[in-house]
């Protein structure tokens, strides 16, 4: 290497050497740089060409002198293909793609294309630098692009084409890839995939799939991503942005507006076809209903997740609800039969026992995927759906008309009732949830609440019995069997004795609860930082 | 040939080896391809005005051009190329090379370069040539003085047919056989082989046909239809394949 001085710049001479007689072949690895592909980071890597196509390209040689061949085939069939000018492609085992794995099983995968033409109009080389100064030119053999191979899930050709005709109506994308999942029964959790649907996420225009809505709630807490922030942000729908910042409450609101107004067109048509259980002139949560077929159309299991995480989420942004609710309707007390009515239909179709319903919803919830914050009114089923936490399956059809239902509810759930003997767990509702329901009900002067379809019927007042149940009295033993059950908060115990039940005010049903607390002297304990009562028997 | 799944050897990889990716006209990578000793030519790096400038000199008696035809090196291949150099851009660029027992990481790319030449008259002259030369057609058409009448000529009996009428008369007509032999001979046919055309079976058996049909028609069966039409095939009782690729399960 000589240094040569010239005037202005300093050039170093550098000799250049073209060997000859290599063995090796150079060739080039191509990564697009969004994949973010750095060779210092691998630690082991294999790399063999990818052979499946041989079976297409070579000839496929059937049997010779077995069973099933013919005397003089091969010579046939290539008298044939010359007869026909058929050329047909060697394997090359030259060209066939690289398959290289990196790290392992656990690493990515990419697969090398060749890519043709390189060598015809110039050639490449690669010039290293050697020990002694000089520079190495090594022709380049061939160019590999590679590209990373996805590990999750994907969709196949018919079932993407499937999902392309629904997407102006599939609001939750999320659950498209975690309903095949669970076709094909594993359990996955939501991955990018899902992130991407979400980003894919359109204005839903008119119903909504029916399986898809509880999901909405579910997948966009859970995934919590920013993704869908940004792409559900486009509707106004403010699914996303309720998400995180506002809570249930303004989700509800919102979600059920939409829901709502998504509904307006279809609900007319949609349910006059439906049969009714029991004719019956209207019901005060009829408007609810039409929310709740759809989304009692889907899936069971999602559903009853979601409805477990919704009767958890009651429960807890009860104060919240209970706003909403005083806003829309206050003196509906008397409605709250035919919805009590209602959710003990719905917990008795499940029909499960109730008492401890309550608890075990709370429990499942917390351990749920999903996230608790959520709007409960959404699908105005919100309602029922702590009592049928696991009803999942909740027929369509006589929720239409349920609280329209709901003499006949109400006299099925008093027997069932009685039955069983057992606090109704209706009082999982949070009084502020019964109310919500009864949102829908009253008037759509509330602004809040799109004009139903049941808006024609007569108010909820008017038809409600006036009688409230009470056959949910605040006593002491009745403390007592929750208390020796399970460890209970003064919050669930307040549930479980809700006003509208025991027909006592909040109040009263305060100090009753107190005094009763008192007598009975629970011991304490600590459980998520919540103060529980609980009894040893 | 790489053998299947082989470790990638990373080790230079590993030294964060930075290779220079560059682009070579083809007739200089035919110059180099002529260079005996392996030195091909000097690289200079250097810098001016704060940029790096590079450039490779060719070596003097490389730069012989062979032309083809009577012209004999009039034409003479640049020396001197800058190279243009180029950030490697959206790509990442690494270098693995193949050999036939293992494949190898080298380095990755760290820039990338164009070697122009320098636009000299002898370079003008140069691309003149390789445009006239690619210019000519592959294919010529060449004017003949005289017909050729050497190709068709008639003959009385062509040479192929008379071999083949003195054959026939060679073999005779075919002689009826023992039918035992015939039926062994039909049998390790069709061990051989499950289908067979008539023809064949004639050819191989030298009987007359009407003959050996007679004797098919005990032991086999003739298929009209499907995939292996008008081929004659052993009954299913004197049937014993094993199981090929093509299923056929038999019974003795």
């Amino acid at each position: 290497m000589t240094s040569l001085g010239s005037s202005s710049s300093s050039t170093t001479e550098y000799v250049v050497r073209v060997p000859k007689n290599t063995s090796k072949k150079y060739n080039i690895m191509a990564f697009n740089s969004g994949d973010k592909v750095s060779c210092s980071t691998w630690t082991q890597a294999r790399m063999e060409r990818d052979m499946s196509n041989r079976r297409i390209y070579g000839e496929e040689e059937s049997t010779d002198g077995a069973g099933g061949s013919e005397f003089g085939k091969k010579q046939r069939e290539e008298a044939r293909r010359k007869k026909y000018g058929i050329i047909t492609k060697e394997f090359k085992a030259e060209d066939q793609p690289w398959i290289l794995k990196v790290n392992g099983k656990a690493g990515r995968r990419f697969k090398g294309l060749k890519k043709g033409g390189i060598t015809e109009n110039a050639s490449y080389y690669i010039f290293t630098q050697c020990a002694d100064g000089a520079f190495e030119a090594f022709p380049v053999h061939a160019w590999y692009n590679f590209t990373p191979q996805a590990k999750h899930r994907t969709l196949t050709a018919e079932e993407a084409e499937e999902e392309w005709g629904r997407r102006n109506k599939v609001v939750n994308h999320f659950s498209i890839m975690l309903q095949r999942r669970l076709r094909e029964q594993e359990r996955g959790e939501e991955d990018e995939e899902e992130g991407e649907k979400g980003g894919k996420k359109k204005k839903k225009k008119g119903g909504r799939g029916g399986d898809l809505r509880i999901h909405d709630l579910e997948n966009d807490l859970e995934i919590s991503s920013d993704e869908s922030d940004e792409s559900m942000g486009e509707d106004g729908e403010g699914k996303a942005k309720t998400k995180k910042d506002k809570g249930p409450k303004g989700k509800g609101k919102k979600k059920k507006n939409s829901d709502l107004e998504g509904f307006e067109d279809s609900d007319d048509g949609d349910f006059e076809g439906l049969e009714v259980d029991y004719m019956s002139d209207e019901s005060s949560s009829e408007e609810e209903e039409p929310e709740k077929t759809k989304p009692n159309k889907g899936e069971d299991v999602p559903k009853g997740i979601d409805e477990m995480s919704d009767s958890e989420e009651e429960s807890e942004e009860e104060n919240k609800n209970e706003e909403e609710a005083k806003e829309e309707e206050e003196e509906e007390d008397g409605k709250k039969t035919p919805v009590q009515v209602e959710k003990k239909k719905k917990k008795d179709s499940s029909g499960e026992s109730e008492s401890s319903e309550d608890s075990d919803i709370e429990g499942e919830a917390a351990s749920a995927l999903f996230m608790k914050k959520r709007t409960p009114p959404k699908r105005g089923g919100g309602r029922g759906s702590v009592g049928s936490s696991r009803t999942g399956s909740r027929p369509g059809t006589p929720s239409i008309d349920n609280a329209a239902t709901s003499n006949t509810l109400r006299a099925a759930a008093n027997k069932l009732e009685q039955g069983k003997r057992q606090t109704v767990v209706s009082s999982s509702e949070t009084p502020a949830a019964k109310r919500l329901k009864m949102d829908p009900s009253p008037q759509s002067s509330s602004g809040k609440s799109t004009p139903q379809p049941v808006s024609g019927k007569s108010t909820p007042s008017s038809r409600l019995p006036s009688l409230p149940f009470s056959d949910v009295q605040l006593t002491e033993d009745a403390v007592r069997r929750y208390l020796i059950r399970k460890p209970m908060t003064t919050k669930d115990l307040l549930k479980k004795f809700q006003t509208k039940r025991t027909g006592l005010s909040s109040e009263q049903t305060v100090n009753v609860l107190a005094q009763i607390l008192k007598r009975l002297n629970p011991e304490r304990k600590n459980i998520n930082e919540k103060m529980h009562f609980y009894l040893t028997e | 040939m790489s053998v299947k799944g082989q470790d990638v050897d990373l080790t230079r990889a590993k030294q964060n080896t930075g290779v220079w990716l560059v682009k070579v006209p083809k007739y200089l990578s035919q110059q180099w391809a002529k260079a005996s000793g392996g030195e091909v030519g000097k690289l200079k790096i250097g810098k001016a005005q704060g940029k790096t400038v590079v450039s490779f000199n060719l070596n003097e008696e490389l730069t012989v051009v062979e032309c083809s035809g009577e012209k004999v090196s009039s034409v003479r291949t640049p020396r001197e190329h800058p190279f243009a150099i180029q950030a490697v851009g959206g790509q990442t660029l690494a270098v693995f090379t193949e050999s036939p027992d293992k494949v190898a990481l080298e380095g990755m790319v760290v820039h990338r370069a164009e070697c122009r030449p320098a636009v000299t008259e002898s370079y003008m002259k140069l691309k003149k040539l390789q445009i006239e030369e690619s210019t000519k057609p592959l294919r010529l058409s060449q004017r003949l003085d005289k017909a050729v009448t050497t190709n068709y000529k008639p003959v009385s009996n062509h040479s192929h047919s008379v071999e083949y009428e003195k054959k026939k008369k060679e073999e005779g007509k075919r002689a009826r056989a023992d039918k035992q032999k015939v039926l062994e001979m039909l049998f390790s046919a069709f061990e051989k082989h499950q289908y067979y055309n008539i023809k064949d079976l004639v050819d191989i058996t030298k009987q007359p046909v009407i003959y050996l049909k007679e004797i098919l028609r005990e032991i086999g069966v003739y298929n009209s239809k499907g995939p292996h039409k008008s081929t004659w095939e052993l009954k299913p009782e004197y049937r014993h394949y094993e199981e090929g690729q093509e299923d056929e399960e038999k019974l003795e």
